[in-house]
């Protein structure tokens, strides 16, 4: 398992204060630096690594790096965590728009942000609400989850379940039909279809090694392979393609969509019915935080407010702002948006991810499960009254995510349309949003039973399959109260596409071989930054391409083996591994009846 | 059984984590203590609760947040302070100005912490240095970077107290070397946390057993479900 040229782990080259037991395996964990070793009052002068930006990237890399045992310090040019995944109040919200606009944080554009008098000076603080520059689902089958289980970061973080993913058509939301037993409860689909798509599912499940199937379709669409292949209507297509798969357009191709389309039905039923998790007080920025910690209780040095002004890959001396200096011994990562003044090597950032974020005074409780706080809705291809070609998503989150008051909802709307355009469409799922939320919090729908569900407690929740769909012909009487609207457009080099492709994260490296006289970051190794997914796909295999062009190998990527008696970690290990393989592995046989195999293990 | 996060603040070098050490150390094995943390460390403490509902001993386990060294450049994480119930601030009693340092980090809290209920605990380390200790000390040596000569106190126990009072902090001078005053110090923590929150967790308790918590449900990564449809998660 470990290769010979594998560098030592922290804990073979400086033994633990404690470890003066008998067997020193190669895999007992490194001590504990903030515990053990009062740590020196000045900068370090030389380190291994030097990471500028905290973002989700930054932090999983830092993180997995000090923990194998490299010297790094990790900076922020920020006075905060996360720099591109970052969770912000309003008040830094306010600062972050007129530095996107005066043009100091590059990689964005075109910010707009309205803000309610009722924030700051009315019933709401700044600090009420957390808002998420690159907001994020967590699927229950992942490989950052399971390195969020094996590093403990999942200690940190609280999480609740989504499982209520909705498709917007012909001015309507329509909930996913998205199990076995829905699909055979569901009256309105008929027989053949049923059958149809059941075994479609049964054969996405193992999808790789049913060539025979798929392959004649490789280059083809996905929505061609379901129609003809396997006879499903507009209707399956479009919630397969886009609901389960959160795809972005039609012309998607059958491999990438069949992984998507899988990701979301092994991940379902892994902690209960529901296929992805949110994080609560915020998405990647509380991640980012939580795998700093990490690293530094693995020994990393943190330095918020700290730029990068300049890198000498000769001397291998970095300067910062302050004046002050440090000899890296390995490798300068630097996130885009922390690329010193004068930089000559940031990669292109081709691609536009257009976002809309706002806060609404409204609970919006009929848009959850019950006990659920988060939602997904998804405007396909041609739903919305702007014709859109790309899709538009609409993460849902309410107050009891903690991001926001009771009686608010945040509403993260984005679209990887490119250009004008895109705002656009935005602006209609907006609308169309706002008008099936008047409509359902309008009076009249208590005397219906058929979509009315009265609660113990006596509230009551509307049946989301019905959202909208009843009451079409009622006028809106009042507006939305909107208390905040944020727009922006953020640049990426990834393309809204395959992010477990690894490819997409090393194509620059003639780029940082090449020497450009009067740069200042010649010898930089840059990170990327978060592409339009809505999942935290991407987040592992960028990190694990610069793991692997520092350390030689990814082998040793997070190899930790915490032990802990009073855990469950016996039966947790067993299931970090097959996570591990849900994404990328090409022989995953898991599926749906095969995850009832090892949670049987678990002891609850 | 109840639990409570602690979180520990003071500058560098002033010995929190000696404090904690000492603290979790006396009833931890050597084999845990190498690998728990890297979370964070974790201690029971029993309370025997004088609150007239017959004496039942009531355990308090403690979820100790050590700052990990990103005190250091004063980039400690929002998460950090998010709903501590408790926090140690350290000062140095041997080093002038680092009475004036805790001052800031009590700030510090306050602002950070919502929780009005937060209890505060300002302690001067290091008493050991300016004591006439009768008797030698076999205690290996957790002051790192301190040497054995005794120390001129910097600062004197009435204006640390005086300070203390007047922000409602609890107050002791403890030595993290020799252990003297640091179980009472949780052990206090405990009971006024109890006090505190009792009414809370009881009201609490009653709305989970009628289905409440606003219906929300955190999910435990380590437990993934069975298949049971009808088994919850939580």
């Amino acid at each position: 398992m470990l290769s010979p040229e594998r560098r030592p782990s922290m804990a073979e080259r400086r033994p633990s204060f404690f470890s003066f037991n008998q067997n020193p395996s190669p895999l007992v964990v490194p001590h504990l630096a903030g515990i053990e070793d009062p740590l020196p009052a000045t900068t370090p002068d030389k380190v291994d690594v030097l990471i500028a930006g905290t973002g989700m990237v930054e932090s999983v890399l830092a993180a997995a790096l000090a923990w194998q045992g490299s010297n790094v310090l990790h900076i922020d040019k920020n006075d905060y965590y996360g720099d591109t995944s970052a969770t912000l109040t309003v008040d830094q919200i306010k600062r972050w728009v007129n530095e996107v606009n005066e043009g100091s944080v590059s990689c964005y554009k075109n910010a707009k942000l309205y803000v309610s008098t009722l924030i700051g000076s009315g019933k709401y603080s700044s600090r009420d609400f957390g808002i998420d520059l690159s907001p994020k689902i967590l699927f229950a089958k992942s490989d950052l989850l399971s390195i969020l289980i094996k590093s403990r970061v999942h200690q940190y973080l609280e999480f609740q379940s989504l499982s209520n993913f909705h498709t917007y058509e012909n001015d309507c939301f329509e909930k996913l039909t998205n199990t076995k037993q829905e699909i055979f409860t569901d009256q309105n689909l008929p027989l053949m279809t049923k059958r149809n798509l059941m075994k479609f599912i049964k054969f996405v499940l193992n999808w790789e090694a049913q060539t025979d199937i798929w392959q004649p379709y490789a280059e083809k669409t996905m929505s061609d392979f379901l129609v003809e292949k396997f006879r499903l209507e507009k209707p399956q297509v479009f919630e397969l393609i886009f609901s389960i798969g959160l795809c972005y357009d039609l012309n998607v191709k059958v491999p990438e969509a069949l992984q998507r389309i899988r990701r979301y039905l092994t991940s379902f039923d892994v902690y209960g019915p529901f296929p992805a998790l949110c994080s609560k007080y915020g998405g990647p920025g509380e991640l980012s935080q939580g795998f700093c910690r990490s690293a530094a209780v693995g020994g990393a040095t943190y330095k918020l407010n700290e730029k990068l002004v300049s890198f000498n890959p000769t001397t291998k001396v970095a300067t910062f702002q302050d004046g002050s200096k440090v000899e890296v011994s390995e490798k300068v990562i630097v996130s885009p948006t922390q690329a010193p003044n004068e930089s000559k090597h940031v990669p292109l950032q081709q691609y536009q991810v257009h976002r809309l974020t706002c806060i609404v005074e409204n609970p919006c409780n009929e848009w959850f499960n019950e006990g659920e706080s988060a939602a997904m809705v998804v405007f396909p291809p041609g739903s919305l009254k702007s014709g859109n070609k790309e899709v538009v998503q609409a993460f849902i989150l309410g107050a009891g995510s903690e991001i926001c008051p009771e009686g608010t909802i945040v509403w993260y709307l984005s679209t990887t349309e490119q250009g004008p355009r895109a705002e656009m469409d935005i602006d209609a799922a907006l609308e169309a949003m706002e008008m099936a939320l008047l409509r359902e919090s309008s009076s009249g729908l208590e005397n219906d039973d058929e979509i009315v569900q009265l609660r113990g407690d006596g509230h009551t929740i509307v049946n989301s399959v019905k959202l909208g769909q009843s009451f079409k012909e009622y006028v809106p009487r009042e507006r939305l109260q909107f208390l905040f609207k944020l727009y922006y457009t953020q640049y990426t080099s990834t393309p809204p596409f395959g992010v477990v492709s690894s490819s997409f994260f090393d194509a620059n490296q003639d780029l940082e071989k090449k020497y450009i006289p009067g740069a200042s970051d010649n010898g930089v190794i840059y990170t990327t930054m978060p592409s339009a997914e809505i999942s935290y796909d991407e987040v592992v295999t960028a990190a694990k391409v610069l793991y692997e062009k520092i350390v030689g190998s990814d082998d040793d990527f997070f190899d930790l083996d915490f032990e802990d008696e009073d855990e469950i970690q016996a039966g947790g290990a067993v299931n970090t591994e097959q996570f591990e393989s849900a994404i990328d592995d090409d022989d995953d046989d898991v599926n749906m009846e095969g995850s009832g195999e090892f949670v049987g293990e678990m002891e609850i | 059984m109840l639990q409570f996060k602690l979180v520990l603040l003071g500058d560098s070098s002033v010995g929190k984590s000696s404090i904690v050490h000492r603290f979790v150390k006396d009833t931890f094995d050597e084999l845990r203590e190498s690998t728990i943390g890297a979370a964070f460390l974790s201690q029971s403490i029993t309370i025997h609760p004088n609150d007239g509902n017959g004496a039942k001993d009531v355990v308090i386990k403690f979820e100790i947040w050590d700052t990990a060294g990103q005190e250091r450049y004063k980039s400690l994480a929002p998460m950090y302070y998010r709903n501590a119930n408790a926090a140690l601030v350290v000062y140095d009693i041997t080093q002038e100005d680092s009475l004036q340092k805790a001052r800031n980090w009590v700030d510090e809290l306050k602002n950070k912490v919502g929780d009005d209920d937060l209890v505060i605990y300002l302690l001067g380390n290091k008493v050991d240095l300016c004591q006439d200790m009768p008797g030698s000390e076999t205690i290996p040596e957790l002051n790192e970077g301190e040497d054995d000569e005794q120390k001129v106190r910097a600062i004197s126990t009435e204006e640390a107290k005086q300070y203390a009072q007047e922000q409602g902090l609890l107050f002791r001078e403890v030595s993290a070397k020799t252990g003297d005053g640091i179980k009472e110090i949780f052990q206090e923590i405990g009971e006024k946390l109890y006090d505190s929150k009792k009414d809370e967790i009881l009201s609490k308790q009653n709305r989970q057993i009628n289905g409440g918590n606003n219906g929300q449900v955190d999910i435990h990564l380590q437990r993934p479900s069975t298949n049971d449809p009808t088994s919850c998660c939580s």
